[in-house]
């Protein structure tokens, strides 16, 4: 342990810290950890900072109590620590993209075990895509939802070999951290224009009715869409 | 570039989400070589087989080590005297039936329960079963290290070949406040007690960060694999891996021996494969990845020969295996 060690260490709370002040935690993580991650920045930070005030008072600390093998040359760990954490510090991480949901293939099996509790929001326009999404996987006729409103916020998502006036709406849907997150959509039918008007990970608000209609080949809901308009990305990109 | 992009969200998400649990359980386990003494424990542990496995097998929750500390702590209980099923039953329960990582591992997958319970009832099995058959071998010290065998007692049950003098012990010892004295050959994993109060807690926060520098380091690999294989490894070759009954379980049961991920953070590494893998794959990785690793191997071997080694972990296998593969096939 000597103060470059320290710095590796205290490095990873700082960036911990960073992520939290600037917001991008939200990309990162479910919102239920953040208290988890807030708290190991600031105990990395304390506990560093304040050994290394312990060391420069009083040189010659003892070191660790040797665990046995080592699986990495000592330099290694704070070598990764703290490049790691330069990287992290310089780079501002970024949702996934349309390409990302798209080679998943995840946006038109909706094979993933969605949690097996949730409650049926009333009122259609206030469904968001994930609970519209839930719903058919609850119950999965189309016809049931034929001329409900909606009202659904998402990213552009161009599959291919789709008609000329579709596209996909979706949003990345979290329940730990990105590492899990998968993609969930509807697909958008426009009453006039093309679907390319829109480039892939525009994000829209899309209002409109809910119609069935073919998909690859199977009666699907379909958004119909009435009014278009683009929106800002959201600083919280995931649902839940 | 946009690849690029993608595992290095993937990269940090994993790590932010994994390195609070590694601070926790490094915290936990440094507090616990230092102040806690689990010979205390040898009086209430039972010494029948079976239930000396099963025992062994949930002291984890007592002590909360994951892989990485419970081999030192095997060894002190182990030159004290306890049962060969208590100490492996202990090896390769302890790193998995323990608050930090069922925790963890409810975080990562909090959708699907089956993973949690799966964990932890699969590791006892294995656990419990391994540690039975080892105490067939009533006098364990022909498989440790001569070091180790050394300062062990012989087993209670057997009759001495020589009259043993009970109440005198011999040898050197270290001299310590109070009267008390501490045998020689154990002052390596025992110097701590000749600190005075300040001194140990401050041996604590110093183990806790030589700890976390060395399994962050490890820590940061493991991601670094995992987001690489997500990001640069064609969907149809994972998918033509992960869906497979037998090879999903294989290639994962590969992956938790090569990929040294320590326990308490290891279900978010699964978690990054959970969309592509069979859950009973997901399950073999996280039952049989604690119980062997590069790393864990190197701990081992300090404690036991090479050959118990191998058995050990050929036992632990091949059982997971049968497990798992079981479950991806009926359940």
């Amino acid at each position: 342990m000597n103060g470059l060690d320290l710095l590796a260490i205290s490095a990873w709370g700082v960036l911990l810290l960073k992520y939290w002040l600037t917001g991008q935690l939200a990309v990162l993580i479910h919102p239920n950890y953040f208290p988890l991650t807030v708290g190991a920045g600031f105990l990395l930070v304390g506990l560093t900072v304040w050994q290394g005030w312990v060391r420069w008072r009083e040189p010659g600390q003892p070191q660790a109590v040797a665990p046995g093998g080592q699986l990495l040359p000592r330099s290694w760990g704070r070598f990764l620590l703290l490049s790691t954490a330069v990287v992290g510090l310089i780079v501002t991480p970024r949702p996934f993209t349309s390409q990302v949901a798209l080679e998943s293939g995840e946006l038109w099996n909706m094979t993933r075990t969605l949690p097996q509790q949730f409650r049926p929001v009333s009122r259609p326009e206030e469904r968001s895509l994930v609970d519209w999404v839930r719903l058919l996987n609850t119950y999965p006729e189309p016809d049931a939802y034929q001329g409900q409103k909606a009202k659904v916020q998402g990213f552009v998502v161009h599959p291919p070999e789709s008609p000329v006036n579709r596209f996909f709406i979706a949003r990345f849907v979290v329940t730990c951290c990105a590492a899990d997150a998968y993609p969930v959509g509807l697909p958008v039918d426009m009453r006039e224009g093309t679907a390319q008007t829109y480039k892939a990970d525009t994000w829209l608000e899309i209002q409109g009715q809910m119609a069935t209609g073919q998909v690859k080949g199977q009666r699907r809901l379909i958004l119909k869409a009435d009014k278009i308009t683009p929106i800002k990305p959201p600083a919280n990109p995931y649902l839940y | 570039m946009a690849a690029l992009q993608q595992g290095l969200t993937l990269f940090f998400s994993l790590l932010v989400e994994a390195i609070p649990f590694l601070l926790l359980g490094v915290l936990f386990s440094s507090i616990l070589l230092l102040w806690v003494e689990p010979e205390q424990l040898l009086k209430i542990l039972p010494r029948h087989p079976l239930g000396g496995a099963v025992a062994g097998a949930v002291l984890g929750c007592l002590l909360p080590v994951c892989e990485c500390g419970n081999v030192p702590v095997a060894r002190r209980l182990l030159t004290q005297g306890i049962p060969a099923s208590v100490a492996v039953g202990f090896l390769l329960g302890a790193p998995t039936i323990n608050p930090i990582v069922i925790w963890s591992t409810w975080v990562a997958f909090r959708d699907q329960p089956l993973m949690v319970w799966g964990r932890v009832g699969l590791t006892l099995l294995v656990a419990v079963v391994v540690g039975w058959v080892f105490s067939v071998q009533k006098d364990l010290r022909p498989f440790l290290q001569p070091a180790v065998a050394q300062v062990m007692p012989p087993p209670m049950n057997q009759p001495q070949r020589e009259p043993m003098l009970a109440g005198v012990p011999t040898g050197n010892f270290f001299a310590l406040s109070g009267g008390k004295a501490l045998p020689l050959e154990t002052t390596g994993w025992n110097a701590s007690r000749l600190l005075s109060r300040r001194g140990r807690w401050q041996m604590v926060w110093v183990n806790a960060l030589t700890e976390l520098r060395e399994l962050g380091g490890v820590l940061i690999l493991g991601t670094a694999v995992a987001a690489a294989i997500q990001v640069f490894t064609p969907r149809e070759v994972i998918l033509g891996l992960g869906q497979g009954p037998v090879t999903s379980v294989v290639a994962m049961l590969v992956l938790g021996t090569v990929v040294s991920i320590c326990s308490t953070v290891d279900a978010f590494f699964a978690l990054s494969f959970a969309g592509s893998f069979t859950a009973g794959a997901l399950l073999a990785f996280l039952v049989f990845g604690p119980m062997v690793d590069l790393k864990g191997v190197s701990l081992l071997l300090t404690v036991f020969r090479p050959r118990a080694v191998l058995y050990l972990f050929l036992l632990a296998g091949l059982l997971t295996f049968v497990l798992t593969l079981a479950m991806n096939l009926y359940l």
